[in-house]
């Protein structure tokens, strides 16, 4: 089956992220087009007609972002979120370490159409050759005239600054990014003010994923209305999408909005590892609701399928989980991330991710008591919509929907004071 | 620390005035690939030097993960412990590193080789289990792997 | 004026105003630990929101514009689940310590749960422990187990007195409020943040256990101590709380000191020497006989020795205490100062080491009153050199060796320096034994109220007036 691919279409090499290599593909071709020939209101334009939706775990429309954007400010900043730390996602990474000017491209390609001058990529400060190959990215786009005073010869200028993380989750949330690029600690912001208005050192500012930025060049050189063609109606184009866990092949996959998620696990990744039978998927990165194998029959790799299925597409990264596993187990795992990664800033969240891990933790320990699984239930819905931002819910949902659907697994362990699956983890091969 | 501030100084270029406060963590970072870990001093020193709250930067040193406190080993060894790679084994690999380094998760060798951690999503989901030691991320993990990764550290 | 509704009532809001600032202003309760109205917005104890009809969920009434004709849900069952569920993660490892925390009888926490709460926790697991003294300053201490983070104090320090000296440090659960350890600068306004504190995290050591705040009572008063003149409650045992087990000392003594809010001079703020207030009113060693050369006598001979005095000088002064009230110097003015050189004293001044004058309140005249002394009297100090042969000293702190060879009558509340006797010393009362007034630097006059009775052998000055 073949499609529009928008990342897959070159064969990786030694020298394939470099610039000449990605020239050859026609990169930088979409920059000149809309410098040369292009209003900025004509670019964003394209970028509605593709009907492109945000890829950081939103969805939110790109075009619909960037026109929120306050009128008649001195100054605009464009941020790319690069942060990618959601449990089960690792395709931003990819871009940077094999087409770094995509990326470049596409932050160029957005700071002409909104009008900003510097903006900013922060990557998390562990991505060791991203880093790198970005920073390479940038030295030989700027010695190539990209970027810099003057862009091509015309009155387009744009500075590109990267700050790297420093090993915070939440930092991946956007106005907590905001924060820690500003030199503080990544404490997320209150909003109203939303960022489009009061951002970054209070100017406008828009904050977009590097998917998403990277997918500009290709609907800029083919027009947005080519890019709607592809994938659903709804949430057009192609998807990185990532599948880890218990399956044969984990890894990376381009695929058009749309695509059978069932295909995605048996076909592109193979199947179940060891050929054991599906238990459980977790459809977009571990904040999103947890799908039972019977409950993923149907569901195809677009938002409005996936959230009608009671889940979220989120970052497109699936994991996969075979029978015997142990439920409980996997959902400490989760309750000790969020824990950790808590920022500590408001009451809900701070004090309810601590508490839930807690009494996983002593259920696993053989010492879950009567009105446990009560308790957890009650503390997500103490959470879930009370927080400054998202990690709160992000927090819940996995314990809301581990308990829904596994919850005769909790009520074991609680019991008996242990696993019913001898507390695996791995598949046993 | 005049050393740094040459280093300072560099970095102060990249970024315009109205936005230094933004060379916080960068000047951390910095201090931290210096020094090895990071007191209150430097959060200090650091603060001067740009001209922003001292409390500001003493918060951010302390909030963020990678930013160690304590002295640390040669190598750090960051495993990680997030859902796909604990569905990847995991806590097989860290048990080896238990035995292997004779350390828990948090501590230092006694000759100051090796410090062992448990991180979280290292987006080496695909490649799992992954861990990253120092700045070199190492995927597709095994025990034996891991024996030739560490054989290979000074 | 924009209008909306709280319940069904009608609100006007200012332009600008949050639904928490009209609704507080219309005296309706909405909780809220974070707000102050003098500090930043916070929204990180989620306890002051709100249902919005026609948006989904709650949201944080402190953040919130009022819009015409927003219809607001406060006092309904879901709003009430939700303050109960902050209660809940709020009190998760709050130590049940009111039995022995100062800050009971004052403490939202303790009365949000008693309106929004009234379950025993459930959780079952054992409160996490921290720090319970750890030491802000010389001055205060902060309970860790008890903070909520809800980070007034780091907002106080950073944008009302500027040291700077608090910050919360560490990540999620591990989230601790710290000071800097070292190159901080002193804040001569720390006291404020055990006051905006809202649980009992924050406690002044030296208040610390000596009464539960129900058995007293705040009685308006101005500081004294500079001309800034910033209102302030000075804290007594209630009458009925009185109990002669504990003793006369006990029952008649400044416990404690608080800022009154006055939006024309302190706004809602103090400075420590403020808050120190009390141990001027209990420690201060009184002037409290009436003496002669230095030898105790009744009150008429010490009078009638002033009589014979006045009788025989020939070129009398008075030095007038720039802590006498607006009052007193209306009956000095024209009881006495007809027949006399008036000069202006000046009781205090800086002392080594203090702070003199800066951005906030203090100010660098360490007296309540210079302004209304000046305005009666002129601004000339003592002129030794005009041979005067009597000089009536009214005030404290005074050394007789600058008053020249003249004869001193002493009007005083504190015993006086060591040294030459005053030929006659008359005790007097302070200003927290009558009600009266002071006019501080910008002239805005400002009153306070009598706090304790004054002692049975000491005068007040006015009284004394008469009888010259």
């Amino acid at each position: 089956m073949t499609c529009e691919r928008v990342f897959f279409t070159f064969e990786i090499t030694e020298d394939s992220h470099l610039l000449p290599a990605y020239r050859k593909r026609g990169g930088y071709e979409a920059l000149e087009k809309a410098i040369r020939g292009m209003q900025p209101a004509e670019v964003q334009a394209e970028v509605a007609a593709s009907g492109m939706r945000g890829r950081g775990g939103a969805g939110f429309p790109t075009a619909t972002k960037w026109s929120f954007l306050a009128k008649g400010a001195p100054v605009y900043y464009l941020c790319c979120n690069a942060d990618e730390g959601e449990p089960g996602t690792f395709k931003d990474r990819w871009i940077f370490e094999h087409s770094p000017h995509l990326l470049v491209e596409g932050i160029l390609l957005a700071s002409y159409a909104l009008g900003v001058r510097h903006s900013f990529i922060y990557i998390r400060g562990e991505f060791d050759l991203s880093y790198r190959r970005l920073m390479n990215a940038l030295q030989e786009a700027r010695e190539a005239g990209l970027i810099g005073q003057s862009i091509l010869g015309s009155e387009f200028s744009c500075e590109i600054i990267v700050q790297q993380g420093a090993g915070a989750y939440v930092c991946g949330e956007e106005s907590s990014m905001l924060s820690s690029i500003e030199g503080f600690k990544g404490y997320p912001r209150n909003k109203p003010p939303f960022p489009a208005v009061k951002g970054l050192y209070q100017a406008p500012t828009v904050i977009n994923n590097v998917e998403t930025l990277s997918t500009l060049p290709w609907i800029l050189r083919n027009g947005g209305a080519a890019y709607a063609k592809i994938g659903s109606e709804k949430n057009t184009g192609t998807r990185l999408f990532g599948i880890s866990g218990h399956v044969v092949r984990p890894g990376l996959y381009e695929q058009p909005t749309g695509y059978r998620l069932k295909d995605l696990i048996y076909q592109d990744a193979g199947g179940i590892a060891g050929g054991k039978a599906l238990k459980a998927v977790i459809p977009g990165g571990s904040s999103t609701p947890i799908l039972t194998a019977e409950e993923i029959e149907n569901i195809t790799l677009d938002i409005d399928s996936v959230a009608k299925a009671g889940s979220m597409l989120g970052s497109g990264g699936v994991i996969v989980i075979a029978e015997g596993t142990c439920m409980v187990r996997l959902l400490q795992v989760l309750t000790r991330f969020y824990a950790h990664e808590s920022c500590g800033q408001c009451i809900p969240c701070r004090e309810g991710t601590a508490w839930m891990d807690r009494i996983v933790k002593r259920i696993l320990a053989g010492k879950g008591v009567a009105g446990d699984l009560e308790r957890l239930e009650g503390i997500t819905v103490g959470i879930t919509g009370n927080t400054i931002c998202a990690l709160g819910a992000a927090a819940s949902m996995p314990v809301a929907s581990f308990l829904k659907k596994f919850k005769h697994e909790f009520a074991y362990f609680i019991e008996h004071g242990r696993s019913l699956n001898d507390g695996r983890l791995e598949v046993q091969l | 620390m005049s050393c740094l501030t040459d280093k300072f100084d560099e970095l102060r270029k990249i970024y315009p005035e109205e936005i230094k406060s933004s060379m916080v963590l960068p000047l951390l970072q910095l201090t931290l690939k210096e020094k090895g870990h990071l007191t209150e001093s430097d959060a200090l020193f650091i603060a001067d030097y740009l001209g922003v709250p001292a409390m500001q930067v003493k918060e951010a040193m302390t909030w963020y993960t990678m930013l160690y406190r304590a002295p640390v080993g040669r190598h750090v060894v960051k495993v990680c412990r997030s859902i796909a790679c604990s569905l990847c084994g995991e806590e097989r690999l860290i048990a080896h590193l238990i035995k292997k380094l004779g350390i828990e998760p948090g501590a230092t060798t006694p000759d100051g080789r090796f410090t062992l951690l448990e991180v979280e999503c290292l987006a080496s989901c695909g490649t799992a289990p992954a861990m990253q030691v120092n700045d070199t991320y190492h995927e597709q993990l095994t025990e034996e792997k891991i024996d030739r990764i560490l054989e290979e550290l000074s | 004026m924009i209008e909306f509704t709280i319940d069904d009532k009608r609100i006007e809001a200012e332009p600008g105003e949050t639904v928490l600032q009209a609704a507080l202003r219309n005296g309706i309760e909405i909780p809220h630990f974070c707000y102050h109205p003098c500090l930043s917005i916070a929204g990180n104890c989620r306890i002051c929101m709100v249902r919005v009809k026609g948006r989904p969920g709650f949201h944080p009434s402190c953040n919130m514009a009022a819009t015409p004709g927003m219809e607001i849900e406060n006092d309904c069952a879901d709003v009430t689940a939700v303050r109960k569920s902050i209660l809940e993660f709020a009190t998760l490892n709050h130590p049940a310590d009111c039995p022995l925390c100062d800050k009971a009888g004052e403490c939202r926490l303790q009365d949000y749960n008693f309106k929004f709460n009234g379950s025993p926790s459930p959780s079952v697991e054992p409160k996490r422990h921290q720090s319970k003294f750890y030491q802000i300053n010389s001055r205060i201490i902060l309970d860790r187990e008890r903070c909520i983070l809800c980070s007034r104090c780091v907002r106080f320090t950073n944008e009302i007195s500027g040291s700077g000296l608090l910050g919360i440090v560490e990540r999620g659960s591990h989230s601790r409020v710290e000071r800097l350890e070292q190159g901080g600068v002193e804040d001569a306004y720390s006291d404020n943040i055990v006051e905006i504190c809202p649980v009992g995290a924050l406690l002044s050591r030296d208040f610390l256990y000596k009464s539960r705040v129900w058995y007293l009572e705040p009685v308006a008063s101005v500081c004294p101590r500079c001309s800034r003149g910033c209102s302030v409650n000075v804290w007594r045992r209630q009458k009925n709380w009185q109990l002669r087990a504990l003793g006369k000392e006990k029952n008649l003594m400044a416990y404690r000191i608080s800022a009154r809010q006055n939006p024309e001079i302190n706004g809602p703020w103090l400075c420590s020497k403020g808050f120190d207030l009390h141990k001027l009113i209990n420690d201060a060693p009184r002037a409290l006989t009436p003496m002669v050369q230095g030898v105790p006598c009744s009150l008429d001979d010490a009078i009638a020795t002033v009589q014979h005095l006045i009788l025989d000088t020939k070129k009398p002064a008075a030095v007038v205490s720039a802590w006498a009230s607006n009052e007193e110097l209306a009956v000095f003015k024209s009881a006495v100062s007809s027949w006399l050189t008036v000069y202006s004293g000046a009781d205090q001044e800086p002392e080594v080491g203090e702070v003199v004058e800066d951005q906030l309140l203090i100010k660098a005249d360490k007296n309540p009153n210079r302004y209304s002394v000046e305005a009666l009297f002129g601004k000339n100090s003592f002129d030794a050199e005009a041979g005067h042969d009597l000089v009536l000293v009214w005030g404290d702190n005074i050394d007789y060796a600058t008053l020249g060879s003249a004869k001193v009558i002493h009007l005083a509340t504190l015993q006086p320096k060591a040294g030459r006797a005053a030929d006659v010393l008359i005790p007097i009362s302070t200003m927290f034994e009558r009600t009266g007034s002071y006019t501080n630097f910008e002239g805005k006059v400002n009153r306070f109220e009598q706090v304790f009775e004054k002692p049975e052998s000491v005068q007040h000055a006015v009284d004394v007036f008469g009888r010259l």
